[in-house]
């Protein structure tokens, strides 16, 4: 019995760590309909930000998303301006072109630092809350409670705020909400920001648990891609229980089967999902792309 | 069974949710005829176009092409035993030449290359487009697509030939040069049913017309028949003018 | 004046050619003759320098894979990154039929291309359902599967420490002492895959594949069972990729999980060549390998000592600048200009 629920602790740990670094993939598709492949690395450049702010100014890791976070933003407006909105109706070049951009950053760091693997000590680092027989590491928590912050946060931007409905209206359709006024390559601009800012944040969170490395991104790509299939694309909530789904069947599959396979498992999972069900658990966002929808 | 229907349509019908898109139509179409279906926006021609190539698959009711009920055969199968169709909005193969898009069509029949490119090129010749058959589909103009096709509907050998609003956004002078094309087409034996918006087209054609209005039949006879009828009138212009 | 009008239009056909045309089989059999040619005086030409050689197999053998790769990927628009997966079939099964059994390369090209193509047509079945970035999704996380499982059943795959395989030189075991053999052993098998890639294109399964690549229910209203072209796209694709794996088994004489999986290095690079040089080209392929790999080559041996990665650095923005700036790669770039010059010509 205790350790069934060791292994749902730790399951709903790894899935607000998947939910995390999903959330910024997800809010860039469901808005912009493009799949970034170079998230996992926008993450990973998170991660390097908060050890660089941590090594040369001495904050702690959670600090250092006030540098961070901000400076993701900027280069996620950065790629969508100059090198994805030239591509908006390229579904293939896009394909290319963030392929391409993971390769160059995850590259771009190898080349930098040699490959050493470096971690980052924050001050929570090694805290432990015990509850009753259960163990939980401060860190793993902090990033449970950030996701459901962030999904919170997220939800309540697109359905309370003015920008947040212009998004919105830019998602359901973009012609009406141009000739309503509203700039989509500017939104584009700033979703994409934001998506970016959200994986520099997850990168910021997770950088005292993990130990750096240029590969890391790598991990979290198709986690993040098993996560939004499953939750249904472009859906706030799908992705914040997605994570939770794949993070509980990784630790089941590694406790009853065998951790080396445990990948193999939610991969197929989330292969079988994505073609029993491509709208994903929550909703059929995106089906107009998988040929779903009906046309006239 | 007269043997002379080669498509009959009986009882479709196509529910979307609470709407009703098509309500229990039934109409045969003779070999050789070349029947127009026309209507208002919103009266379901689409949708009926769609459940005769198969786009869509009926609630209820048949569609029965020479005796045998294919309303379950998908898009492909019914091209493979004599659908040949057009898209509302023109789909040719862009990147490809208006030869290649036709050969597209001819090797359905056929399977070398030199067979199709040959028959493809007599095909273009009949529509006529053989001083385009080096041009990309993609650079054409329109009136040019929809010829092409026409092409690659023709090149499928096929038995009735369905073109979808094939006049839309055409100048006067092209809709004249299409209606003569599909006029002789008509002549040559070949089974045509054209859905149409535009009345002046549906009048040129002096063949049988049909109304829906609503996912209804209310009207089948002569243009002149129908376009006298008064329930006609009044759905079709009366909404169209107000 | 209906002359001018092609012209204007800017017909790719050349005005003053009358009759319309389409490419022969034989025309482009008579194109690769040349190739193969050529390549063969280039290996002649060099073949005292094991340097070259060496650049040469590996030049010859991406060429083949993103020519392969192409059969699916450009005439079929079906972006798989999964090509890995078939590369390691290949790879696995000639090295294990070597090892365990010392069963002939030459002869294990078979059922190595036959594994290949079953296990590409048996998860291509449901995968083919989704479109565009979803089928490289699912591809993608299918090579990250097998990755996993390679790793995992080292019975068959020597886990993650990889496959020693003996060296006993000779002609029956496709393992030989100079580089020689194997250039020309690769240009083979280039020269193999081009053709079927001429027979693919010039044939009407490659029309069947483009016509689907274009507009699915254009495709299905010419009566084409888009599936089953797609299947069959795959299945030739993976074939030769299958073989390509095998090959480099060989030539490596050691396998390991990296070695024939790694998404960058494996799976992605059949593309990204095909891309540099024109996906969807029959020679396009080719020409990107022509580029990409003995630019690998000098990138690793003059910065992969001090900045590792910096190849595929390079690679990674060469990726971002073609698919912004010249996405029908080097040679529809080619074709664009030779197009102008002809049409500057004819005014």
């Amino acid at each position: 019995m205790l350790s069934f629920l060791n292994i749902v602790i730790v399951g709903l740990l790894l899935g607000g760590i998947y939910g995390l670094v999903s959330m910024g993939l997800n809010l860039i598709f469901g808005v912009i309909r493009i799949v970034n492949f170079s998230q996992g690395e926008l993450v990973m450049l998170g991660m390097y930000g908060a050890y660089l702010s941590w090594f040369f100014l001495g904050l702690d890791p959670y600090l250092s998303s006030i540098i961070v976070v901000p400076l993701l933003f900027l280069l996620g407006v950065v790629l969508q301006r100059f090198i994805l909105q030239p591509l908006q109706n390229e579904p293939f070049m896009q394909i290319f072109a963030t392929f391409g951009l993971l390769m160059f950053f995850q590259n771009l760091v190898l080349a930098i630092t040699g490959g050493t693997g470096y971690s980052v000590r924050s001050a929570a680092s090694s805290a432990v809350i015990t509850m009753g027989e259960i163990n939980v590491s401060l860190p793993r928590l902090i990033v449970l409670i950030a996701v459901i912050v962030v999904a919170l946060g997220l939800n309540w931007f697109v359905t309370h705020t003015m920008p947040g409905k212009a998004v919105r209206a830019v998602t359901q359709d973009r012609r009406s909400a141009r000739l309503m006024g509203i700039n989509v390559e500017l939104a584009f601009m700033l979703t994409f920001g934001a998506g970016a800012a959200l994986a520099g944040l997850a990168g910021v969170m997770l950088a005292p648990i993990y130990t750096l490395s240029p590969q890391i991104g790598g991990n979290f790509i198709l986690a993040a891609f098993a996560v939004v299939v499953l939750g249904g694309l472009g859906s706030v909530w799908g992705a914040f229980f997605g994570g939770f789904i794949i993070g509980l069947v990784e630790a089941f599959a590694g406790y009853y089967f065998d951790p080396a396979l445990k990948h193999a498992i939610w991969f197929l999972i989330f292969i079988i999902v994505l073609i029993v069900r491509p709208g994903g658990l929550f909703g059929i966002a995106g089906a107009e792309e998988m040929g779903l929808r009906e046309q006239d | 069974m007269n043997e002379q229907i080669i498509l009959s349509v009986q009882n479709l019908t196509m529910h979307f949710g609470g709407l009703v898109a098509v309500g229990d139509m039934s109409f045969d179409l003779q070999k050789g005829d070349l029947l127009s279906i026309i209507g208002p926006n919103g009266a379901g021609k689409t949708t009926l176009f769609n459940l005769l190539t198969g786009q869509l698959q009926p609630t209820s009711g048949e569609v029965v092409f020479r005796g045998e009920d294919i309303s379950a055969l998908a898009p492909q199968e019914r091209a493979q035993i004599g659908f040949g169709r057009t898209f509302q909005i023109s789909k040719t193969l862009t990147s490809l030449t208006a030869l290649e898009n036709a050969m597209v069509g001819a090797f359905l029949h056929r399977r070398s290359l030199a067979e199709a490119s040959e028959y493809a090129m007599e095909i273009l010749d009949m529509v006529g487009l053989a001083h385009r058959a080096d041009v990309k589909a993609g650079i054409l103009t329109l009136s040019e697509r929809r010829r092409l096709e026409i092409a690659r509907a023709l090149a499928l050998d096929c038995s009735v030939l369905l073109l979808d609003e094939v006049m839309a956004g055409l100048n006067q002078k092209e809709v004249e040069s299409v209606i003569e094309l599909v006029r002789k087409l008509h002549a040559d034996g070949l089974t045509v049913l054209v859905i149409e918006h535009n009345l002046k087209v549906v009048r040129a054609f002096e063949n049988r017309v049909i109304v829906m209005d609503f996912g209804q039949l209310i009207a089948d006879g002569t243009p002149e028949e129908v376009l006298s009828d008064p329930d006609v009138m009044e759905a079709y212009l009366g909404r169209k003018s107000a | 004046m209906s002359k001018i009008d092609q012209q204007e239009a800017g017909a790719p056909a050349a005005p003053g050619r009358s009759s319309p045309h389409v490419t022969r089989l034989r025309t482009e059999l008579g194109r690769i003759a040349a190739i193969a040619a050529v390549f063969g005086a280039a290996i002649t030409f060099w073949q005292g320098d094991p340097f070259i050689l060496n650049i040469m197999a590996y030049t010859f053998l991406f060429g083949a894979l993103a020519s392969s790769w192409n059969i699916i990927g450009g005439f079929g628009g079906q972006f798989s990154l999964g090509h890995g997966v078939f590369f390691a079939i290949g790879g696995y099964t000639t090295a294990n039929l070597y090892f365990h059994w010392q069963i002939s390369p030459w002869l294990s090209l078979i059922p190595a291309m036959i594994l290949a193509m079953l296990v590409a047509v048996l998860v291509s079945w449901p995968t083919f359902r989704l479109k565009g970035p979803f089928f490289a999704i699912a591809t993608l996380a299918l090579n990250e599967v097998a990755l996993v499982l390679a790793n995992y059943f080292d019975t068959l795959t020597g886990g993650p420490r990889g496959m020693m395989l003996p060296f006993n030189a000779g002609l029956a075991n496709m393992v030989f002492t100079s580089r020689l053999p194997y250039a020309v052993l690769m240009l083979g098998f280039l020269i193999v895959c081009l053709v079927v890639g001429a027979m693919v294109l010039r044939s009407r399964l490659g029309y069947y594949l483009q016509a689907v690549h274009i507009d699915e229910d254009a495709a299905r209203a010419a009566g084409i069972d888009v599936l089953r072209v797609k299947l069959s796209g795959m299945a030739v694709s993976a074939a030769l990729t299958g073989i390509g794996g095998s090959l480099f088994a060989m030539y490596l004489r050691f396998v390991d999980p990296p070695t024939l999986l790694s998404i960058q290095d494996i799976g992605v690079k059949f593309l990204l060549i095909a891309l540099i040089g024109g996906v969807g080209t029959l020679y396009g392929p080719l020409a990107g390998a022509l580029l990409i790999i003995p630019l690998e080559f000098h990138l690793r041996a003059t910065l992969g000592g001090m900045l590792p990665g910096a190849n595929l650095l390079i690679l990674g923005a060469l990726l971002v600048i073609f698919s912004l700036f010249m996405r029908r790669g080097v040679v529809g770039a080619g074709q664009a200009l030779w197009a102008r010059y002809r049409r500057t010509k004819n005014e």
